[in-house]
This record gives structure tokens, sequence and C-alpha cells, in this order.
């Protein structure tokens, strides 16, 4: 990386000093043009008027008349349209909103006057090195960043800020680079050596820091719009968290910046993609879903599209392709046929148009596996399909023995190949006893089975009627809330119960079918493989197993299912009695293979089937017999079977334990779509293939024209806005907002670049890098423009304002995340776990449910314990439909669709979160904790918050401030012990003894307090 | 802009602070800047009405879910000798229906099982049977049976309701209100929302915090959410085992330190943050005052219902709407779920109904004894009405309906409304308008006419364009809707 960044240190600017003309058109003219004309006169031909376009250089040159005369300037039709006094021929029409102001009419006659010189757009030229301004201050300039900023301030008579301190450079640094303030310690030893060398290594440290990833994968999932539900109707949990760890990934190992974008885009396209390419393609799988019923297919997939479309605009394009969805671009050359053109590359998906309210979506989706499993994973396809060519050729090849086996056959010998390893109980009762009232029967002490035993309990049932609703077989103890388990009949179908608690702590399945006629014997049986997942039971009816509905999944891993109460055939501990016949009744202390559940399944029909001549014997009565031979007495077969019964298993139990995440995938065919016309998916025009727009660049001839085409398009050193974009968007993290503020738009229409020859630097240096984003960020933080103080005067507050012309240092109120960070890492509570599924902290009752649709399963919320309540911000589970409110309170978007800028408004609704959420509470108390049990005095105690939450020493008369509060507090808690102990225990760490409640409870306060400053919340 | 001054001024009164009472504190410091920023805060979230404005405040009844307009308001005598019959194609005329019905064999017609009457001077007709106390408010309401819109699935439909577009991302009405007129009070949010609890929850449908949010408006225009269980505005309660006094010592330290920050800094957020911790305290302390509903004497309660002291009914949303109205809020949206009748409009309508009727009168009575009627508009409707035929099985006294965008019944009261109004008409089938049709982009533009807004011009500028409340399709205001 050395390399790297010397040769961006390296590169100096190229090219001449340009002559600088008066007016110029992009930065002057063409802004009031687009503002004032081009809604008539623009790239729409839906709203344009007497065919005339004022947006391309034909349409401003030519025609009759021209609107300007490059032969005869002072006679252009336009300056005459511009001040006449005619009503009828006066421009802009009187009638219009817009008028020109005098300042910009005679703008308009200067640039005339000067030649009228036309520039295409800005942003839709390749950039290039800027010249070198020259500037009076060259020793501030450390980096060419500077000389381009220094020279538009001294052009404005502005002088840039002192360099800051060293305690803040520290403090900006570390919360720029990680989103986390620095430890006091790495302050302190900057402080005493605030070199050159020590800020540069202080820089990388900080790069080589995983909280670096996570910093910036959270503005990145902000653009992804990554949420963890669908976001629509139900708003059911969607699983893709492995996507949102891949871009944190992605960042720590600085994954050039092209290869993040091609991989994110068209992951599944690239030969051989690893399944860390796939998961990125999880970018486009972040849009919003539904599965509301009566929505149409057709047009949800056409909303899906719309989005993507959107998102790769705003993120990787800058322009609000959106616009063009219902009509041609107003201000952007992008057609609607563009836009159609686009979302054709989008549309050739396998996705569906619902999303089945189910974690996956429906797909396409792909287990990922941890890198433990990873291998097993990957090999046991193939072990399987080997497995099983090894089963079949064994079945081709058993009709010799099958033949042996059955002259010797008696019915012994059947039961001898029954399973029998684990086998705790054998009933056979026979002839099958009649259970009915008054008569079941206790099998006492069996089946006592914890919730960590795997087992299995089988037996055969014949129930005299199907309208019941009762156990076959329970240990359940019903005056111990049901503590338990119990196999039941439900009607005609079939229940399983595990249960500690009802209805609080439960499994509860039940067979989507009618599997129990009355009468008829079945064989049942139900297995439980000692986990704690709901997919971990099973039912199993004549050997075959039942698609299964999820009634109840609220049993927790550490609860008991344990109960006294004795193993009952034919009811619970009371309550109704089942009615019917029982026979052969097995418990196993494990789960049997698919295989042996058959051979126990088919042992009745086997008995009945040797009592008839073989001669006898239907077809189907000796193939049932040959899969007897062969699941029970054919040890070759046994033993494929078993193998491939233990690599399914295998492949069963890692899927079971691994998360799953949604990728995209193409279709077969062609990338095509429809116009649709004015946006309405029922309306469609003419067919389209997938192209980039046709104003900008072209596609290479040979570039594939599916989504891989268009990601290589995008980063391809050509085309003018990707590398500008990006470069903008990194610089709005760092400074508050971007060159062009608006981040999204660097159409006609966007924000003109406050500095474009700065950005075009940045762009220019990034791709020449290799989009390595470290190296951007590095020669950013280490420029002067960067290290300015954020002081600020009210001569610059008038000259500049906003800030936009950098006469100081950043300095805005923090991100949602990094304010509850912030007060987590300052508490020294926040935990370093990376990655994994999504947290559930603090939260007040009632923010889900009041949103949530009954039976949705993300209406209840939760809250996790332990560490999960101190993970970092970033892994909270985002809910859209309700965000988390501390989150919401500070401009967080809802994660509906990209956002590649949020908000920063200052409201009370802040003040109330960081001062009472029990989050910034507990942060509070368990800081002033250690503040209080690692000093000796009350000075020393101060300084220590101060300086873990400030990063400074106090200045003497805030010290006096907080003295005289904590004065007061003492005094308040010393007489008001009830309220001292309430405010203490607020959150869920235990509170230290060690600490008179009192004194701790004030000093929780005083410790609020500075958590709750100004300085606090502000980079 | 005189930032300069007022910075000046702060410096000022910071070296009074400095030499006076270091004790005074920030709280105290803000106070006296207060009333000039107060000022200018208010006037940063206002701009100027283009005519005077005939409601100062509006109190929005959604109904989700879409009522049934023929149930209720929409009379269709001529229905009964359909019963059972098939709706004709030449009143369908290939309309698109959503695919919960678009597979049914056929479309029986279901007449309402309700008798109607006509109610008040206006001679309104309505459901004689459910709605006994609306129906003395016949004529302070205005009746409007012709409202149409695109969408016909909820998510796309309520918020085409609430924010003029189907696609999410605009700001809603409330927003609108909030950035347009600014704010009334400085205790409270400008833009409040409210969510009842229905008594009947069948069948409800999803309601999320995207259709109270601002938009691209500035966040401070975003409806805040009161709550009835629980903090009414989340973290609005100090912890446990902090009084409002320790509060108020706390923050005077907190407002101190800020303005030690804001000397050594210059940066004039840092006063914000001032003020909106002085704010947020305000919220603090007239939160309880507003909440606390008992103190309402007991002929409200009358009026209301008694359901009215149970937190969350819809009679105790509409009491706390009323109350929020009292204490300068702008814009209050209220929600009643579970009128989505896709079966059994027989068993639910009586339910809903009885949660709606009295309160809806009560509300109207209640501003009018208060003053507040003129100047307060309210709005009762759903995002789409239901359709003639039957989904699922039809009985006389039973049916369901489906959703159906084009026609349904609103109405408004108050705020410049014009009482005893009935607007629109619509085919024997209530299915076709055929008379006055009211697209919601004409009924945005009214209701924005009453707030004093040209809805041409209450723009902002997004991605390029000036955008607005009613978009980009043309908009009228409707003259025979006001007053």
């Amino acid at each position: 990386m050395n390399k790297v960044i010397s040769r961006i240190i390296a590169t100096t600017f190229v090219g001449l000093l340009s002559s600088q003309a008066e007016v110029q058109f992009n930065r002057d003219i063409k802004p009031i043009l687009a503002d004032a004309c081009f809604h008539c006169h623009g790239p729409d031909p839906g709203s344009r008027k007497a065919g005339l376009r004022l947006d391309t250089e034909q349409g401003l040159f030519e025609g009759d008349p021209p609107p300007i005369d490059k032969n005869d300037l002072a006679a252009s039709e336009i300056l005459y349209r511009l001040t006449t006094d005619d009503e009828d021929d006066a421009m802009p029409p009187p009638e219009n909103h817009r008028q020109l102001d005098p300042k910009e009419i005679s703008l308009i006659q200067q640039w005339v006057k000067e030649g009228a010189n036309w520039e295409p757009h800005w942003s839709f030229n390749v950039p290039e090195k800027p010249n070198a301004p020259s500037v009076k201050r060259p020793n501030w300039v450390r980096k060419p960043i500077d000389q381009l900023v220094l020279a538009r301030l001294e052009a404005k008579g502005l002088e840039p800020a002192e360099e800051a301190d060293a305690r803040t450079l520290a403090r900006r640094l570390s919360l720029d680079l990680t989103g986390l303030p620095p430890s006091p310690d790495t302050v302190e030893a900057f402080v005493s050596d605030p070199t050159e060398e020590a800020y540069q290594a202080l820089i990388d440290t900080m790069l080589e820091s995983t909280s670096y990833g996570e910093h910036r994968a959270r503005y990145w999932l902000d653009a992804a719009r990554y949420g963890d539900t669908h976001g629509l109707h139900f708003d059911n949990y969607r699983e893709m968290w492995p996507y949102r760890d891949w871009v944190v990934e992605a960042f720590n190992r600085n994954q050039p910046f092209d290869e993040f974008t091609v991989e994110q885009l068209a992951g599944d396209l690239l030969d051989n993609p690893t399944r860390e390419q796939l998961i990125a393609t999880g970018f486009q799988r972040c849009n919003i879903t539904t599965n509301e019923g009566g929505t149409i297919v057709e047009e949800n997939l056409a909303n899906y599209a719309a989005d993507r479309v959107q998102t790769v605009g705003w993120v990787f394009m800058g322009l609000t392709t959106n616009c063009a969805q219902c009509h041609d671009h107003e201000f952007d050359p992008i057609t609607a046929k563009d836009y159609y053109a686009m979302a054709a590359f989008f549309r050739n998906t396998t996705q569906g148009g619902l999303d089945g309210n189910v974690k996956d979506g429906r797909g396409p989706a792909i287990t990922v596996p941890t890198s433990e499993d990873a291998p097993r994973w990957d090999a046991l396809p193939g072990e399987i399909t080997q497995a099983k060519k090894l089963l079949k050729e064994r079945r081709q090849h058993a009709q010799e023995d099958y033949a042996n086996w059955l002259g010797t056959l008696t019915t012994s010998m059947l039961e001898e190949n029954l399973p029998k390893e684990g086998l705790a109980l054998h009933c056979p009762l026979d002839p099958a006893p009649v259970i009915k009232e008054g008569n079941t029967i206790d099998l006492g002490k069996e089946g006592d089975f914890e919730i960590d035993q795997a087992f299995t309990a089988s037996v055969w049932i014949n129930p005299r009627n199907v309208n019941k609703k009762v156990s076959v077989l329970a240990r359940m103890d019903v005056n111990d809330k049901h503590r338990g388990w119990d196999i039941y009949q439900q009607g005609k179908r079939l229940t399983a119960h595990l249960i500690h608690e009802w209805p609080n702590a439960v499994i509860k399945v039940t067979t989507r079918n009618e599997v129990l006629e009355a009468n008829t014997w079945k064989h049942v049986t139900l297995t439980w493989d000692g986990g704690s997942k709901v997919d971990g039971i099973k039912l199993i009816v004549d050997g075959k197993e039942q698609n299964l509905r999820i009634n109840n999944k609220t049993l927790q891993p550490n609860q008991s299912i344990r109960t006294k109460t004795p193993l009952l055939v034919g009811r619970r501990s009371t309550g109704a009695t089942f009615q019917g016949k029982v026979q052969d009744l097995r418990l196993y202390t494990r789960v049997l293979s698919r295989a042996e559940l058959g051979s126990l399944a088919d042992l009745g029909p086997v008995f009945k089937m040797l009592a008839i001549p073989t001669e006898d014997r239907s077809k189907e009565q000796q193939e049932q017999l040959f899969e007897h031979y062969l699941k029970t007495a054919d040890r070759a077969y046994q033993e494929h079977s078993k193998a491939l019964t233990t690599l399914q298993s295998e492949r069963e139990t890692i899927a079971s334990r691994s998360p799953i995440t949604h990728v995209q995938t193409e279709k077969a065919g062609l990338a095509m779509g429809d116009i649709l016309m004015r946006g309405q998916y029922d309306s469609v025009g003419d067919e389209v293939t997938a192209n980039t727009p046709e104003a900008l660049m072209a596609m290479p001839e040979d570039a594939p024209r599916n989504r891989l085409g268009l990601a290589q398009w995008l980063v391809s050193p050509k085309n003018p806005l990707t590398a500008r974009v990006t470069v903008n968007r990194f610089w709005q993290e760092l400074f508050g907002k971007g060159l062009v503020v608006t981040a999204e738009d660097f159409g006609i229409m966007g924000a003109p670049p406050s500095h474009p020859e700065l950005l075009d630097w940045l762009a220019v240096t990034f791709v020449e890098s290799g989009w390595d984003t470290k190296a951007l960020f590095k020669t950013i933080v280490s420029s002067a423009t960067y290290r300015q103080s954020a002081r600020t005067s009210s001569e610059k507050l008038a000259k500049d304002p906003h800030n936009s012309l950098l006469s100081r240092g950043p300095r805005f109120r923090m991100d949602a995340e990094m304010v509850r960070d912030y007060a987590l890492a300052a508490s020294s509570t926040l935990s370093p776990k990376i990655g994994g599924p999504s947290t559930r902290p603090y939260q007040p009752e009632g923010v889900w449910d009041v949103v949530g649709l009954p039976g949705g399963d993300t209406r209840n919320y939760v809250q996790d314990k332990g560490e999960n309540l101190y993970r970092r911000t970033l892994y909270n589970f985002w809910k859209r439909m309700a965000p988390h409110p501390n989150l919401e309170a500070f401009n967080a978007p809802s994660r509906e669709v990209c956002t590649v800028r949020r908000e920063r408004t200052n409201t009370p609704l802040q003040a109330l979160v960081t001062l009472n959420d029990p989050q910034f509470v507990e942060a509070a108390r368990r800081l002033a904790e250690t503040a209080l049990t690692t000093t000796t005095s009350d000075k020393e105690a101060l300084d220590y918050v101060v300086n873990r939450v400030l990063l400074r020493p106090l200045r003497s008369k805030e010290s006096d401030i907080l003295k005289s509060s904590l004065t007061d507090l003492l005094a308040f808690y010393e007489s008001q012990p009830d309220d001292a102990k309430a405010l203490i225990e607020v959150g869920d760490a235990p509170t230290s003894e060690s600490v008179s409640p009192s004194r701790l409870a004030a000093w929780t306060m005083l410790t609020s307090q500075v958590l709750n400053l100004d300085e606090t919340l502000n980079k | 802009m005189n930032l300069l001054s007022e910075l000046q001024a702060v410096q000022t009164r910071r070296h009074f602070l400095a030499n006076g009472s270091h004790l005074l504190g920030g709280a105290a410091l803000a106070s006296l800047l207060g009333q000039t920023f107060q000022q200018n805060a208010l006037a940063n979230g206002s701009i100027e009405t283009h005519f005077p404005a005939k409601a100062k405040r509006v109190i929005y009844l959604h109904m989700v879910g879409g009522p049934s307009q023929m149930d209720l308001f929409d009379y269709k005598p001529e229905m009964a000798k359909w019963y059972d019959k098939d709706l004709p194609e030449s009143i369908r005329q290939g309309q698109r229906l959503t695919t919960m019905t678009s597979g049914q064999a056929r479309f029986p017609i279901a007449p309402s099982k309700w008798d109607f009457a006509q109610k008040g001077n206006c001679g309104m007709w309505m459901n004689d049977e459910l709605l006994p106390h609306l129906a003395k408010s016949a004529d302070d309401i205005c009746w409007m049976r012709s409202l149409h819109t695109e969408a016909i699935n909820h998510e796309p439909a309520i918020t085409a309701m609430q924010t003029g577009n189907q696609i999410t991302g605009r700001p809603c009405l409330g927003s609108w209100a909030s950035y347009g007129l600014g704010s009334m009070n400085e205790n409270l949010p400008t833009f409040v929302v409210l969510v009842a609890t229905p008594s009947n929850r069948e069948q409800e449908q999803a309601i999320s915090a995207r259709l109270w949010s601002s938009g691209f408006l500035p966040g401070e225009h975003a409806g805040v959410s009161f709550r009835s269980k629980g903090d009414p505005i989340l973290y609005i309660n100090n912890p446990p085992g902090v009084p409002s006094s320790i509060r108020k010592r706390t923050l005077d330290s907190i407002n101190a330190m800020n303005a030690i920050t804001h000397e050594e800094l210059g940066d004039p957020e840092t006063l914000t943050c001032i003020r909106q911790y002085e704010m947020a305290f305000r919220m603090q302390a007239s939160v309880p005052e507003l909440t606390d509903i008992n103190e309402e004497p007991e002929h409200i309660f009358k009026l209301y219902g008694e359901e009215a002291r149970k937190p969350g009914s819809f009679a105790n949303t509409t009491l706390m709407a009323r109350r929020l109205a009292e204490r300068g809020v702008r814009f209050i949206q209220v929600y009643h779920n579970n009128w989505d009748h896709h079966s059994n409009v027989g068993g639910r309508m009586p339910d809903q109904c009885q949660d709606v009727d009295q309160p809806c009168h009560a509300l109207i009575t209640d501003l009018k004894e208060r003053g507040m009627f003129d100047d307060t508009l309210i709005i009762w409707g759903g995002e789409f009405g239901r359709t003639i035929y039957s989904q699922g099985g039809l009985t006389t006294t039973n049916y369901g309906r489906d959703h159906h965008p084009r026609c349904f019944t609103m109405w408004m009261a108050g705020g410049g409304a014009k009482g005893g109004a009935i607007y629109g008409e619509t085919d024997d089938f209530s299915y076709n308008i055929v008379k006055d049709p009211l697209h919601i982009r004409d009924f945005h533009a009214t209701i924005l006419h009453l707030l004093g807004f040209d809805h041409e011009r209450l723009v902002v500028k997004h991605q390029g364009l000036d955008t607005k409340l009613t978009g980009v399709e043309p908009a009228k205001v409707i003259p025979n809707l006001i007053a």
C-alpha cells in the first residue's frame, strides 16, 4: 500500500494555466437556463414548446432564427426575448412563476458578448487533473487538495483556519476513520509527540483497525438500503446480514472500489463466482418487497426493478434516472427508453414478485456456512451425488441376495433387523390393547427426556374416531403449565408438543395434511434432535416425513421440558383420553434415520405380505418386500444408505446453524424489458434491450448486455461519473457535505460543485490509485484543509456561512449510530464483536407492535440480553416500518430506499434520547462506576469522566460548573435514597455495590451531563 | 440574515453571565436569548401563506383499510333488486381488480343490509342504523361522495392519500402543513400522530412511520407519534429517580457548558443545541398536563362516550386530538384501523361505527363550544372505497367487499369546509362516478387552499424539480367544497 500512497503523493498537477473567462457557461449560465427555460425547452419532448431546446449546443446555436447567432452575437434572438416588453415575445412568459432577475439577464448578456462559449454539462466530461492555481501562502499547502482550496479562499478574501490542536485532531481522525472516539491513551501519545510521522502512523493504525470497515460500511448500507425486514405490509424478517458483514469485510481488506462495484452488481455473472461474490450481489436484493394479498406480481417486479435503477442511479451515476420512469427526464439527457433499458438489466432475475413473508423471500438465497463449515458444505453436494449413485447401483445388483433371503425368511428374522441402537423402551403391546377412558397405560419413568436429549418415539395407532383432540402418547403435566412432551391427535392431523411453560415457552408443530383415518392403522413417529430450533422436530407417518405447520416456537435452549408425571399411553397427566388401539411402542435416545423409520413403518405390511404365497403377491407387494429387504437385511445397501443419510443430515445440520442471504441470479436469455407508459406496469410500450443511457458514453460493442456489462461500464476509466460521485460521497463523510452537495444528483439540476477542480483531482487520483479507498482517505485526512480548526469567526460566518469554501475544519453533529457508539465506547462498555445476526438493544415498548400486523414475525420486540445490548449500532436490527426510535430521532433513514446523504437536524427529541434512553443512562452510570472505583478523589473522578468523554482536561470555569452541579446532585440523592436506588438500577448491567447508591446516582447524572454536551455530540 | 448581530448579542450576554452569576446557567441563557431565537425558529418553520387561511389547524381521521361507502353514505336503493345478480360488464368496463377477486367466477351484487334515511336540512342520505350521532352533525359536514384514486392496494393507496403519490418517500399532508404554516406553540411538536386501537381487530392493515415521514422536507416536519401506552412521546419521561427539579439542574449545567463551547468555537449550531435542550424540557413539562385526560369534566365524557376514558380507544384518541389542537398543535393525524372488510361486513361494520360515530359528532360539537370549529379542519375517510359486488360468500345479511378505487366517500367539517354540502354522485352501483369526480389531487389542492396555500406555489426543490403535494398532473381547488 505504501507504494500506492507514495505514488499519489508524488502526483502533481498537470496542464497549463488557462485563461480564466469572466463568465463560464457551466458555472454561470447553464443553471439559469435549466431553472428558467428547460421545463419548456429541455430534453423532454413531451413538454417542449415551439420545438425549441436550449439544453443542447445545436439547439442554442442553430435554427431559424438561432437563439444565439454566432455570426452576429449582438442580434441574437435570446437577447431580445429576455429584454423585450412585448408580452407575446417575452421569455420566460410573464405568467411563468420563474422570472429572471436583472443580474441573471446581465450575466447572459455578458456571456453572449464574450462569445457565447458553450460547454457540455460538467459531469459528463471525463475528469482530468486540473491546473495548479497559484496561491499566496504556499507554505500552508500539504497536499494538492490544499492548493485548490486555498486558491478559492484567497479569491474570496478569506484565510484558512489555524491547524486544530493535537487532541482535537486525534479525536476527529478517530471519529472519521473508525466511527469511535479514540482511547485517552491514544490521544495522550499523540499530544506528547504531535509530529507528522506520528500523525501518519495514527492514520495507518486507524485504517488498519476493524472498526474502520464497520464505520465505512455504515454509510454504504444506507446507500444499499440494507434492512432486516422485507419493508412492506407484514414487514417480516428478511435474513441477509451476511451481506452486511461482507460490506464491512470488503472495506477492511480495502477491496478496490471498482471490484467492490462489480461484485455487488454482477458477482453472480463472474466466472466461477466465489460465495463472497454471490453474497455481494445482495446489494441488489436489499430493495423492499411485499407479499400483500391482492398485489399484482408484474407490478411488484416493475417496482423492484425501478428501485434498483434508482439506487444505481444515485449511488454510482449521480443521476436521478428515476425521473425518467414516467417521461423523458426534464433536465438530464435520460429518456424513458433509457430508463427501461436500464431497468431491463435488473428485471432479468429469477426473483419472484412476492416475498412469501418468509426470511428467504422465496429466493434466490444461499446458505452461508461459517469458515469452519465451508469446506464440508462445499464438498457435500458431490459426496451426496456419489452416495446416491452407489445406493442405486447396489439396488440394481441385489436381486440374487434378495432371492436367497426370501428363501430363508422367518418373522423373527424381521424383528431382528429392526434398529436397536439407542432403544430405550420397546412395548410390543401384542395383541393391541384398546385405549379408552379409564384404560390408559402407565409407563412410569420412561421417556423422561430433557430438551437437549435427542429422541425418537414411534407407535402404531388405530384411532376409533378422528374428531378427537387428545394425546396419543404423553409425558406431560397439565397442572404444571403443561410441562413435558407429547404426540397429539388433532382430529385427522397430528401434532407434537415440547413444552416448558404453556404458551410462552413451547415448540408446537402440526402436520399440514390430514394423516389419520378412522379405524386404520398408522405408524406415527416423533423425532427431536436435542437442539433448540423448531426445525429439529419432525413428525413421520408411515415412514413419510410430514410437512409441518409451526404453531409455536417460543421454547428457548436453556429451558427444561422434564416433568415428574409418568409417561402415559392415551392421555396427559389428566384430561381427555385417546380412543382406539395402539401397538409396538418404541422409544430411542437418538433420531432414527429415514431408512430405519421406514423399516419400522414397513413392519406391519411386511408381516401381512409374508402370509401371502409368493406367486399370489402383486407386483407392488413384491416391490415393497424387496424394498424392505434392502432396508433391513442387505448389509451393503444399508451401509450405502447410512452413508447417504449421514451426508444428508450433515448437510441439514450445517444448514440449520448457518444463516442464509439473498443473492441475485440471472434468468436465462437476453436481458430485455418493456417501456411502461407513464410508469404504469400494465401499460406496456416498446420492448427494449438492456443498455446504458444513450447520451452517456456507449457500452463497448463486445461488452455483455447484462449486469456485468453495466458494472464494467460504470467503473471504466472513461466513465465520467462513478469516480466523481464516489469521491464526493467519501468527502461528504468527512466534511459533512459533499463538494457537490446533492450527492445523488450530478445532473443539470443538481448543485454545481463548490470546487470542481478539487473534485476532478480527487476522482482522477482515486482511479489512478487503482480505486484505493484507504489511500484516498489517507490523502484527504493528511491535508491541511482537513486539519483546520473548526473555530469560526464572524467574518467567516458572513462570507462562508455553511463552510462551503472550507475556511475551517469540519464540525457537525454526529450521525445516530455514532452518538450511541460514542456513549458505549466512552463508558468502556462497547462490545468489540464483529458481525453476526442483528441485535436487539434497549427499545421502548410498543414500537413494533403498533405498526405490526397480527401474525407478523417482527411484531413483538424481544430485547436481547448481555453483550448484544452493547454491540455497535451498525448491528442493530433494522425493522424498516419501525426503525429504532433513538436512531430515527437522529435522522437515521428507514432504509426503505437508497439514501446517499442523511439529513442533519437538531431537535428536542434528540435531547430526550440522550438524556432519558436507558442505553445512555446506563452508559453514564457505568462510566461513573468506573470513575469512582478507580480513583481516590472527586477531582480525579471528574477528570476521569471528562477525559474519557471529551478527551481533554477540564478548564477551570467548566470545573466550577460541574462541581457545583455535583454538590446539588449529591445533596438531593443523599436526601432521597429511593430515587438514588431507582436511578442506578436503570439498565441490565449489575450495579456496583462498592459505591454508595446516592453517590453513584449523583455521579450518574453528572456523567450524563458530560455525555450530553454539544462538544460530545459533535465531531 | 442578522446572525452576526445576534451572535454579538450572545457574546455580550455571555459576558454578563460570566461576570454575574455563573450559576445562572445555560437554561437561563437560552431564556435570555429565547424570544429572538424562538421567533426565528418559528419563522424558519413557516412561509408566508398565499392568502388568508380559513383553517389554522387540521385533525385528520384516517380510516385505515377503506370504509365501505355504500354501507355508510352512498345510498343505492336500486341495488335491492340486484341482489345476487352479476355486476353488468357495462358497469365494470374491464376495471382492474385486485388478485383477491380477479379469479372469482362471478361478481354477485351485495346490496347494503342497512336502512338509510335522509339527515339534516341538507338531506344527506346516511346509514340510519349505525350512525345516530354523526347524523346530528349532518349540516356541519361537507360530504364528498366522488373521491377517486388510482391505487388499488393498501400500501400504495394510503401512501397516495397521505402524500399525493403511490411511491413512498414524499412528504405527507401533515408535513406540508408544518412546512407551510410552522409551529403555533413552543412546548409541543407541530405535527402529531395518534394511532387508535379499534375495538374489533379482525383485519387490520399495516400503518408505518413512513406515512408521517417528512419525505424530502426537513426532518423537523415529520410527525411525532404520541402513544397511548408507555411514554406518550418516546423518551419524554426522565429515568426513574430523576424528578423535574434535578432534570432542570442538569440542563442548566449542560447549557452553561455548551455556552462555553460556543464561546470557544463560535458554531451557531451550538446555540441551536442549547435551544433544543430548553425545548425538550418544556415538552417534558407540558406533556403530563396534556395527557392527563382525567381532568376533563364529566360532560365531556358524556359527549365523547365512556370509551373516551380508555387509553387508545378512538374516543380517547379524538379527545386527545382536541386537547392537542387546543394547545396549538398544527396538524393532528389520527389512524383508526380495521376497515378492510373483505368479509363479514355485517359483523364488523357495527363495531367500526360504534367506535367512530359518537366521537366524531362529539369532536365537532366540542370544537364548536370552544369556538375552534371555524378554524379547525376535520377530515374523515379511508384510502379507497369498496366494491358493490361481494367478495366470497353472499347472504342478505352478510358479505365481503373488495377494494374499489373508482369512487368512495369522505367528509370534512369546520376550517372553511362548506357544511351541508353534498358533492359528487355515483352510478346506481356505486361503481363509477357520474357527477363531479373528485380526484385525491383536487382534494389535496382544496385542503391546501383552506390552509392558505396555492397548491401550485407550495413547492420545494427536490432533485431539480419544484415538487408539490399535488404532483405533476393538473389539480384544481373545488370551490363548492368551500364555505
